[in-house]
């Protein structure tokens, strides 16, 4: 626990860290340009935000994890009022009777691998280098908590409009389901905030260090290709198709130098590598897509034929290889009727 | 084998169109499987028609793809709408992926169907020959004219020097000392060849068919139907064998009373020479050939017919040890002329005969009545065993043109002879008096010692001590009529003649 260091966000470090947050959003996890403009503003405002190992706190003191749900696309439309964080946080310590000491996020991976770090700001409280995910992922019921065996409640969640919500009970596809429907009600994305861990036990129910994980790979990203390359060559065709939960959508990339056909399937995440019908790689690794010459990332939303591209693959954080972990965020997770790839 | 184009080629699959993969068209189909899984195990060969195929954009489609590659499979039937993905993924695997809007059921019969025709071609072809064999005995020529009719094509029946016994000439040379089926590609075509197999380990003959042209893709569909005719040839020369060798048996027997005949023949006898065809009056010349004891006599009868026919000699023929004995009869007594022409003709037909097995032949002096007949047989006989190891003589001796004398002398030149002679002499090899020839100038002079002086050039009292000394090293006494004849046939045998 103690070998993460004390991390302090300077300007400079933001659009590494946002490079990092959104490779590891494996094509998901929405945009992160307001809030990376968010957080340099704070900086600018001379705000000094931290990311610090959960070592530096007390064993029990409580770390809430927060992070944004539903459509991130819909903030452009609907922006937040900026109280969000503290309802939804206050909601929590309520029901639960439990004054957070920290804040973390809900998954490193885009959007929420950096606005936590505003939140807590907002809360005047430490941000803790960990979180429930490792990446990106759409579910609830996927996150590390619900891996280990806590569950996903209580949890609560906060609307734009003022609505407020506590799940008390439920299993974690219980509470998944129900936010769903919360947030097609409230017109898109909602703050959740759950129930607050002990420091003492975020080794086994979260993925520690992974803000400071994303903002290394943000600065190898920029100089290089992180990961193992798997096609380097033009987008040939991109289907999209609607299905049960999320929509289904296929890439087709014709590997230049091989003439090999890569195949990614994708949700609202790069899910499944096939080069030439064979598996290479498949949740929980991370699936890296860059625009080929600015080596900018390109998500599942923008992906088009004709671009072209480096696909690379990243391990997942070693929280996912247990066993016991894995079944949540492996491909049949996600309805797709595939074994893990191994390394 | 029908390589996937085929299965284009099929009236139920005229819709089916191939949108990726066309590159692997001629792949060769050995089974056309539904399967109910997306990843079944896939064979070489298989072309694999899902029941409950994924929707066309699915990925399972590509890992399918996939799987029938690496697995050799021959393609994947789909219904429709693929993906530029999995079509590229087609092409570049070059398995064929075929897509159709018929029931894929429907089709997975048609091409079963399709699949199992050779067999069934096959089977209708080996039925078809049962059928139009029979259970009856059939000679080669109708045998061969069945095959023929069935498979339209030449076919041949071959001794089994590869000679044509029956039916169309074949190209294309059969490899006659492998006695397994063959195929003889030929330029635009190919022969099949089925050996016929008696119970001795070479091939007796060999079925052969010529499939050219169009009918050459049925090279795989003809040789059960070729097996089974050869069975057909088979049972005939069986059958034909167990003739022949009855036929053989009786003449050998009869032939053995009528040399062991001393007297008149009984009636009975007359009878079954007469029966059997034989002449017993007037002259005959009696004709041994003989051949190594590894020669099938019996199946070999009818060559030695046909050598003697074709040197114009008619002859009783019969199978008899390790050879045959025979003999032509003439009413009048054969001039001098007539038995030197005859020799002659029986010199071609036994030079005709060592073309294929090595024979030696013994001719008699002509002989009048039935007991003549084993006289002359007889001298054969003799002459025969002798010229057997008389290569410069080519193996044939005629008793008229030696003489009844230098017949028996040259059973002196025996292999068997020869080392007793030196053997009896050996005691006076190397004493002095050159004893060997005065023995054999003693001997030929009559046992006058005067003459023998003369014949010589030595004293007589030369002479006389070494008939001593001879007699004392040999302890022989040359009074002894027995033991003077028999060193003058030694005497003979080891000094060089004239």
């Amino acid at each position: 626990m103690g070998d993460t260091v004390h991390m302090r966000i300077d300007r400079d470090d933001v659009a590494a860290l946002e490079l990092g947050v959104t490779l590891l959003g494996s094509g998901g996890g929405g945009d992160t340009a307001w809030a990376g403009a968010v957080l340099r503003g704070r900086i600018d405002a001379g705000r000094r935000p931290t990311a610090i190992p959960p070592g530096d706190l007390p064993p029990d003191a409580l770390v809430v994890p927060v992070g944004l749900v539903g459509a991130t696309a819909v903030l452009a439309e609907k922006p937040m009022g900026g109280h969000e964080f503290r309802t939804a946080v206050d909601a929590i310590a309520r029901w639960t009777g439990d004054r957070p000491d920290a804040v973390m996020s809900i998954e490193v991976g885009g959007l929420n691998g950096l606005l936590p770090v505003v939140a807590a700001d907002d809360l005047d409280l430490p941000y803790v280098d960990a979180d429930l995910a490792g990446r990106g992922l759409p579910r609830l019921d996927q996150l590390s908590t619900a891996a280990a065996g806590r569950g996903v409640a209580p949890a609560a969640l906060a609307a734009p409009g003022g609505q407020v919500l506590v799940l008390a009970t439920g299993t974690p596809a219980d509470v998944e389901r129900a936010v769903r429907g919360f947030l097609t009600v409230v017109g898109g994305w909602a703050v959740l905030a759950l129930s607050p861990v002990r420091v003492a036990d975020l080794p086994g129910c979260a993925v520690v260090g992974s803000t400071s994980g994303a903002l290394e790979l943000g600065r190898r990203a920029v100089t290089g290709v992180p990961g193992d390359v798997l096609a380097t060559g033009r987008v040939v065709d991109v289907s999209r198709r609607r299905g049960t939960g999320f929509g289904r959508g296929s890439v087709a990339v014709l590997d230049h130098a091989t003439g090999a056909v890569l195949r990614l399937e994708m949700e609202n995440e790069y899910l499944l590598a096939l080069r030439d019908g064979a598996p290479v790689a498949a949740t929980p690794d991370v699936l890296v897509v860059l625009e080929r010459r600015t080596r900018a990332p390109i998500s599942c939303y923008h992906v088009r034929p004709g671009i072209e591209l480096v696909v690379a693959r990243l391990p997942a954080p070693a929280f996912w290889a247990d066993p016991a972990h894995l079944p949540v965020v492996a491909p049949r997770a996600f309805g797709i009727d595939c074994d893990p790839v191994p390394a | 084998m029908i390589a996937v184009r085929g299965l284009l080629a099929l009236p139920e699959w005229s819709d089916v169109v191939v949108p990726a993969g066309a590159d692997g068209l001629d792949r060769r189909v050995t089974a056309v499987r539904a399967v109910f899984d997306l990843r079944p195990e896939v064979a070489a060969g298989e072309l694999v028609v899902p029941v409950h195929p994924p929707p066309a954009a699915d990925w399972r489609v590509d890992a399918l793809l996939r799987r029938v590659a690496d697995a050799g499979g021959a393609g994947v039937l789909l219904p429709g709408g693929l993906p530029p993905a999995t079509r590229l993924l087609g092409d570049r695997l070059a398995v064929p992926v075929l897509v159709t809007a018929a029931e894929p059921l429907d089709l997975v019969v048609a091409a079963r169907l399709a699949l199992a025709a050779p067999d069934l071609d096959r089977a209708r072809l080996v039925l078809a020959a049962q059928a139009a064999l029979g259970e009856r005995l059939r000679p080669p020529e109708e045998v061969v004219a069945v095959l023929r009719d069935l498979l339209d094509a030449p076919v041949a029946l071959l001794d089994d020097r590869g000679a044509l016994l029956a039916g169309d000439p074949v190209r294309g040379a059969v490899r006659v000392d492998e006695p397994v089926p063959q195929r003889i590609d030929v330029p635009g075509g190919v022969v099949l060849a089925h050996p016929v197999v008696l119970p001795r380990a070479r091939p007796s003959a060999w079925l052969a068919v010529e499939l050219s042209g169009p009918a050459a893709a049925r090279a795989e569909v003809a040789p059960p139907a070729l097996a089974l005719t050869g069975g057909a040839v088979q049972r005939w020369l069986l059958a034909n064998r167990l003739e022949l060798e009855r036929d053989a048996r009786s003449r050998t027997a009869l032939l053995g009373d009528l040399l062991r005949l001393d007297g008149e023949p009984t009636a009975d006898l007359r009878r079954r020479a007469t029966d059997a065809g034989w002449q017993l009056g007037g002259w005959h010349v009696g004709i041994r050939v003989g051949v190594p004891a590894s020669v099938d006599v019996v199946a070999r009868g009818p060559d030695v017919v046909a050598a003697l026919r074709a040197a114009g000699v008619a002859a009783v023929v019969v199978e008899h040890g390790d050879g045959w004995t025979a003999w032509t009869s003439f009413d009048q007594e054969p001039t001098a002329a007539r038995v030197r022409a005859l020799g002659t003709r029986l010199r071609a037909a036994q030079r005709d005969l060592r073309r294929t097995v090595r024979a030696h032949m013994g001719v008699g002096r002509p002989h009048a009545r039935f007991e003549g007949l084993a006289k002359t047989v007889a001298e054969a006989t003799d002459a025969a065993r002798l010229a057997a190891t008389r290569v410069e003589s080519g193996n044939f001796l005629h008793v008229d043109q030696l003489g009844m004398a230098q017949l028996l002398l040259e059973w002196t030149r025996t292999d068997t002879f020869e080392p007793a002679a030196r053997a009896l002499l050996a005691p006076l090899r190397g004493l002095p008096g050159d004893l060997v020839r005065t023995l054999s100038a003693y001997l030929d002079a009559e046992s006058s010692i005067a003459e023998t002086a003369a014949t010589l050039g030595v004293h007589r009292n030369t002479v006389a001590a070494r008939i001593a000394r001879v007699e004392r090293e040999l302890g022989v006494d040359l009074a002894h009529r027995d033991e003077r004849l028999a060193l003058h046939l030694a005497c003979r045998t080891v000094l060089p003649t004239g």
